[in-house]
């Protein structure tokens, strides 16, 4: 009796692994699929999109881990976190160091045409009649200009107000870095403390709060963004980019005489490599998932309108798109999200 | 599930009522702010200009009044020198000031509003509530629109530091006054001094090492809230912490780590000191 039920076991144990065997997939094995759980809007949106596809089309069981960038990159190296849904290629040490002893790897583009740089409110140069702002500098347009004493103290700092303030990336996130190499670069180290603002939330609410206000201000920001779709922001010119002058800029031990502008990016799902091996059918959907930029802007400034949070606007971009998003994903899975949704 | 119909939200009036004040009334908060900031550049000025070793004495002199003790005397000085050592000095200035700033201004809320509890039943009916909210609320409910009011940096951070350290404060200040022995009030009243006498002459003497361990415990409680401060952009240990720990720079994290728990010792033993009834004088 006894050997009969383990000679039962065993063979319905073969045949519950027979099918498993034949369409192995990374879900179907009762992996769990974690995202990082990326802090700023867009990374937000786009990782509760995937989620959302994987979870309704794949069957799989996701989990979103939340930390800053550079915690989150260490934990795609570690397969603690399987993607990274925006990651800028290139942009930071951990992630650069990771993938060249192949722990990692960029798959597809998230979106094309992503950009960052400096920026001041556009009423500062051009000022905005409709709320009574005057141009307080109709003439800037570049970085060189931000020496010029008038403009320094445009932007003072109340803390230290011989000197203007330039608000940079919170510490932590890999423009951080570079921005102080170029404040280095440019010469403005001394006319100019380099604010770090702590987190994101900060720097976003301190720019709100200046525009909402009409102040001029100085800042570190990128795009897509809820922010750059709100608000109308001016980019400064900077000296065209270049290879040796970039790698000058990340590197923290050099000595920073020049800068220039901020490469055009590369952003792409940031992966696990063991993980891109397990589950290909997860790889093939990420190499095809490219959101149009505009389409990332759109879902953002929605979230923005309407207050709601990136996982209501992620639903509205699932019900509504499905035309952009039915191309990444098998016919069947398609199927199941649209169910999924209704 | 929770029935929907019964969802009601305040979250859309709030937000509202936030941009209305930031729109109409950030110059106001502005020029509190710049009130606010004056004083504190002021004392961050001194203690920053100050030569170092003349910061170390001045806190070993204040070691030593506070409690007649060499060896703790010579311990404030060679822990304020390993944070000298630690290249933290800067930092730890700053960061002093910010303390100094948040405790002046919450020994100036703190101590009346304590003595008003301990006063009229129906004021600390009120207060006592008022304080666990302001003790329990996650700091960076208030700290966003405290930053968009008072701009980023060091007097957002003084605000949500004191809103987090000034309960202990008043809540041991009422404690104290309520605790000195009704008789020796009573022996007052009947010598004929005046309530404010009374307070002045023999509640507040007798309270007082009661709210000093009140002070010791806002100022304990202050320098928890330096990392959090650092997260809108206040300067000093808090960011060296943030930065180290952010960039996974786990070493420099804890050095600046050292530094708070060095300055926490010190500020606690002087304040200790302070706050234990004298025997021999």
């Amino acid at each position: 009796m006894k050997t009969n039920t383990l000679a039962t076991m065993v063979f319905t144990g073969c045949l519950a692994g027979l099918p498993m065997a034949a369409q192995a997939s990374y879900c179907g094995d009762g992996n769990t699929l974690t995202f990082a759980g990326i802090g700023w809007e867009s990374g937000d949106f786009i990782t509760k999109v995937m989620e959302t596809i994987f979870a309704k089309g794949y069957d799989c069981k996701t989990d979103t881990i939340t930390g800053n960038s550079i915690t989150l990159e260490n934990a795609v190296a570690t397969n603690d976190v399987q993607i990274f849904a925006e990651e800028w290629i290139g942009r930071s040490d951990i992630w650069n160091k990771a993938e060249s002893e192949g722990k990692v790897q960029a798959i597809g583009d998230t979106f094309a045409g992503a950009s960052e740089g400096w920026f001041v409110p556009t009423y500062v140069v051009k000022g905005d009649e409709a709320r009574g702002i005057k141009p307080v500098a109709p003439d800037l347009k570049s970085v060189d200009q931000l020496k010029d004493p008038a403009i320094v103290s445009l932007f003072s700092d109340p803390e230290e107000p011989s000197k203007g303030r330039f608000l940079n990336c919170p510490s932590g996130w890999t423009c951080e870095g570079v921005s102080t190499a170029k404040l280095e670069g440019y010469g403005l180290g001394d006319s100019y403390t380099n604010f770090r603002p702590g987190t994101g939330t900060a720097l976003d609410a301190a720019i709100s709060s200046a525009y909402k206000q009409g102040q001029p201000i100085l800042f570190y920001y990128w795009s897509p963004t809820a922010i750059m779709g709100k608000y109308a922001l001016t980019q400064l010119e900077e000296p065209a980019y270049s290879d040796a002058c970039w790698a000058n800029l990340t590197d923290p031990a050099a000595k920073h005489e020049a800068a220039c502008a901020f490469p055009s990016v590369k952003v792409a799902y940031g992966v696990n490599s063991e993980f891109a091996k397990a589950a290909p059918e997860i790889i093939e959907v990420l190499a095809k998932a490219t959101f149009p930029l505009d389409q990332v802007n759109a879902s953002l400034a929605y979230m923005v309108d309407n207050e709601v949070d990136a996982a209501k606007a992620a639903e509205v971009f699932l019900k509504e798109k499905a035309d952009i998003w039915g191309a990444w994903v098998s016919p069947e899975a398609k199927d199941k999200i649209s169910a999924s949704l209704n | 599930m929770f029935p929907e119909s019964l969802n009601f939200s305040i979250r859309k009036p709030i937000n509202h009522f936030v941009d209305m004040l930031v729109t109409n009334y950030g110059s106001t908060f502005r020029a509190i702010s710049d009130a606010i900031l004056q004083v504190l550049l002021l004392i961050e000025g001194v203690l920053r200009g100050t030569p170092w070793w003349v910061v170390i004495i001045a806190f070993m002199v204040l070691a030593w009044l506070g409690t007649r003790r060499v060896v703790l005397t010579i311990g404030v000085g060679i822990m304020l020198l390993v944070v000298g050592m630690l290249g933290l000095w800067d930092q730890t200035m700053q960061t002093l000031a910010l303390m100094t700033m948040a405790t002046l201004i919450s020994v100036v809320i703190g101590i009346p509003l304590g003595i008003l509890a301990a006063k009229f039943r129906s004021v600390q009916r009120i207060i006592l509530p008022v304080l666990d909210v302001m003790q329990t609320m996650p700091s960076f409910v208030y700290l966003i629109p405290a930053l968009m009011l008072f701009g980023l940096g060091k007097v957002p951070a003084v605000l949500a530091t004191i809103i987090y350290a000034v309960p202990p404060l008043i809540r041991l200040t009422d404690l104290g006054i309520r605790q000195v022995d009704h008789e020796v009030v009573e022996a007052s009243t009947a010598f004929g001094g005046s309530p404010m006498r009374i307070l002045f002459g023999t509640e507040l003497p007798l309270a007082m090492p009661t709210i000093m361990a009140g002070l010791n415990q806002t100022i304990m409680m202050a320098l928890s809230m330096v990392v959090v401060a650092s997260m809108i952009g206040a300067r000093g240990l808090g960011e060296t912490v943030l930065n180290g720990i952010q960039t996974l720079d786990v070493g420099k994290g804890l050095e600046a780590g050292i530094g708070i728990v060095i300055l926490a010792i010190v500020l606690d033993r002087i304040t200790q000191g302070f706050g234990k009834p004298r025997r021999f004088k």
